[in-house]
């Protein structure tokens, strides 16, 4: 059931996916991983569109050279933790939904019990190593995983359905080198804003997900593509059943 | 024949993209990505290893299907063929 501020809020988008698909927002839980570039945008979105329970996970705390993109934060933020930052402004934007802000670091020890009973996992990391891990657990609950990673002016994004897609080993079994990457704003504004999209979608039952298929953004060229995806066969996360050890 | 090549990503920044080549018959994928790539050192070394292979993370497609690195210096293209070649994105 929704109050009459609730009805009035959703209004413009009740008419795309009807109160249904506005029950199935309330009543979904979803996982972010990381409170930074990409984790600003999906977060604000997933927010005001009322996803009823919101888990995010950051270890840092506010930088002065974070706030080029990460929109969650502003310049009084500076040196606060950027869980404190982000659950003042998620439940400014809606005080309808429920914010949960964990100051936690992710690793294999506690991933699974961070992402809990969430229905999906929302990947706003920028390293491969977490991206494994949050790919695992997912595969492990079979819940999906939306994908999206940025550098300069391009990023990707895909959607991992356990079961029916490639999982992020298939598309990915190699970490690249890390590295201080270049990023201006409006590109994980682009990939984040990509990526609550399709939990949006998949949480509405709305459309096609982007699922087999990797959507790549040449902010550049100012051009979208996909490449098609496939499974590994001898993938060591989906296809061997190596995901059963991360609780 | 004429195979195109598609760069992704920071190589596309290094290379440019949808470069359109000509290789001689046999020519396999890896000889023809280190042709067009030797022409920037900066692009040809953030593909490629001090040993001339591709280095391990660095995805290699052949008309939308993954070719493994340890077979793209066997693999021959064919006229019409499209090559992609992109790094994993880590940034977030």
């Amino acid at each position: 059931m929704f109050s009459d501020r609730e009805l009035e809020r959703y209004k413009r988008q009740i008419l795309l996916f009807g109160e249904e698909g506005q029950e199935r927002l309330k009543a979904a839980h979803i996982f972010i991983a990381g409170a930074g570039g990409l984790g600003s945008p999906i977060a604000i979105y997933l927010a005001v569109a009322g996803v009823g329970t919101i888990t995010v996970v950051d270890m840092d705390t506010v930088d002065q050279s974070n706030l080029n993109r990460q929109i969650l934060h502003t310049d009084r933020d500076v040196g606060k933790k950027k869980t404190v930052s982000a659950l003042e402004k998620l439940q400014a934007y809606n005080p309808d939904i429920t914010v949960n802000a964990i100051d936690a670091t992710i690793g294999a020890e506690n991933v699974g019990r961070l992402v809990g009973r969430a229905d999906g996992i929302v990947d706003a990391m920028d390293n491969y190593p977490i991206r494994y891990l949050l790919n695992r657990v997912a595969l492990e609950k079979k819940i999906p995983f939306f994908h999206g990673a940025i550098r300069g002016f391009y990023g990707q994004a895909t959607t991992i359905i356990p079961g029916e897609t490639p999982c992020l080993e298939c598309i990915f079994p190699k970490a690249p080198p890390k590295e201080v990457f270049p990023v201006v704003g409006v590109t994980p504004g682009v990939i984040g804003t990509v990526q609550a999209t399709e939990v949006v979608k998949y949480l509405t039952k709305s459309g096609k997900l982007l699922s087999g298929r990797l959507f790549t953004w040449d902010g550049l060229c100012a051009t979208a593509e996909e490449i098609t995806i496939v499974q590994n066969p001898a993938c060591p996360a989906c296809c061997t059943g190596a995901t059963k050890e991360m609780r | 024949m004429t195979v195109k090549v598609r760069f992704f990503a920071r190589f596309r920044e290094l290379l440019g993209t949808d470069i359109l080549a000509e290789p001689g018959t046999g020519t396999a994928i890896s000889t023809l990505v280190k042709d067009i790539a030797q022409h920037k050192k900066e692009g040809y070394d953030a593909i490629f290893d001090d040993n001339g292979a591709f280095r391990e993370f660095v995805i290699v497609m052949r008309n939308g299907k993954r070719v493994e690195i340890p077979d793209a210096g066997k693999t021959v293209v064919a006229d019409g063929d499209e090559i992609a070649v992109f790094p994993p994105v880590a940034g977030g």
